[in-house]
């Protein structure tokens, strides 16, 4: 039978994952969409909540974390673009200016 | 009610994606396992009865997003270089990552959360959910708008700044 469960742990799945593609991998692209990929697993969380509690305002919430996802989609990828062009590479260890 | 095969099918495409951006080294099929991911994603929104949130989700992340990203590594090149991650990291990262799902997993079946209620025909509609959007969440919709002009506005000003 179909649960709240199911779709509770497919998120907590794909939201480790996320958090191993951006703590191990190297590549700021690969990192960004390792972030990306948990806010997608945020969503799914709203989305099964929201039908368990039979109300749309998850959904609607969902709808806000899209468009915040989505600006911080093209900010972020303005600022890879700036660092690959700075630095010449997209290794994130480049950045470096504020460590000490 | 959706059968649990079609979910099992949503759940498999979405960790093979996960999966692929994990592990790849090419970041363009990285990439496209992480759109694979996303359709997977929407497939889910819609096996939960939101289905114009699914094809949101087709649109802004397979469409918009994924495409920027794979301009940006055929433009620049994403490939990894430089020395790997430290075994240190990678078996900390990994140990978190496993520790967070153990508890979610051992909190789910612990709340024995059951079956979703049954919900009106109206759910998840178009209308109902404009409804929401335009009534109830008026004013974050409008600050919604206003922050993507911003994005857009900030990244213009980044990628045509002169780095030295």
């Amino acid at each position: 039978m179909m649960t709240v469960g199911h779709y509770l742990v497919l998120a907590a799945f794909l939201f480790a994952i996320g958090i191993v593609g951006a703590l191990t991998r190297r590549s700021a692209i690969v990192v960004f969409l390792s972030v990306e990929l948990m806010l997608n697993s945020v969503n799914v969380v709203l989305l099964a909540l929201s039908r368990f509690f039979g109300t749309l305002d998850g959904a609607v919430f969902v709808f806000f974390v899209m468009a915040v996802s989505a600006a911080e989609a093209a900010v972020g990828v303005a600022i890879v673009v700036a660092f690959i062009r700075r630095n010449g590479t997209t290794n994130i260890d480049a950045a470096n200016l504020m460590k000490w | 009610m959706i059968p649990l095969a079609v979910f099992f099918c949503v759940a498999v495409v979405a960790m093979a994606g996960a999966f692929t951006l994990l592990f790849h080294k090419h970041p363009v099929v990285a990439s496209l396992g992480m759109a694979c991911a996303t359709l997977a994603v929407g497939a889910a929104y819609v096996t939960l009865h939101v289905p114009f949130l699914g094809l949101f989700q087709a649109i802004v992340y397979a469409g918009a997003v994924m495409v920027i990203v794979l301009y940006v590594i055929m433009a620049l090149g994403g490939e990894e270089s430089g020395p790997k991650v430290g075994r240190v990291q990678t078996v900390l990262a990994c140990l978190a990552a496993a520790l967070f799902f153990a508890q979610v997993y051992r909190v789910v079946r612990a709340s024995g959360a059951g079956a979703p209620p049954s919900v009106p025909q109206s759910y998840g509609s178009i209308q109902s959910f404009g409804d929401s959007i335009v009534n109830t969440y008026a004013v974050p919709f409008e600050i919604a708008s206003l922050l993507l002009v911003g994005a857009m506005v900030g990244a213009v000003v980044l990628s045509r700044r002169k780095w030295e």
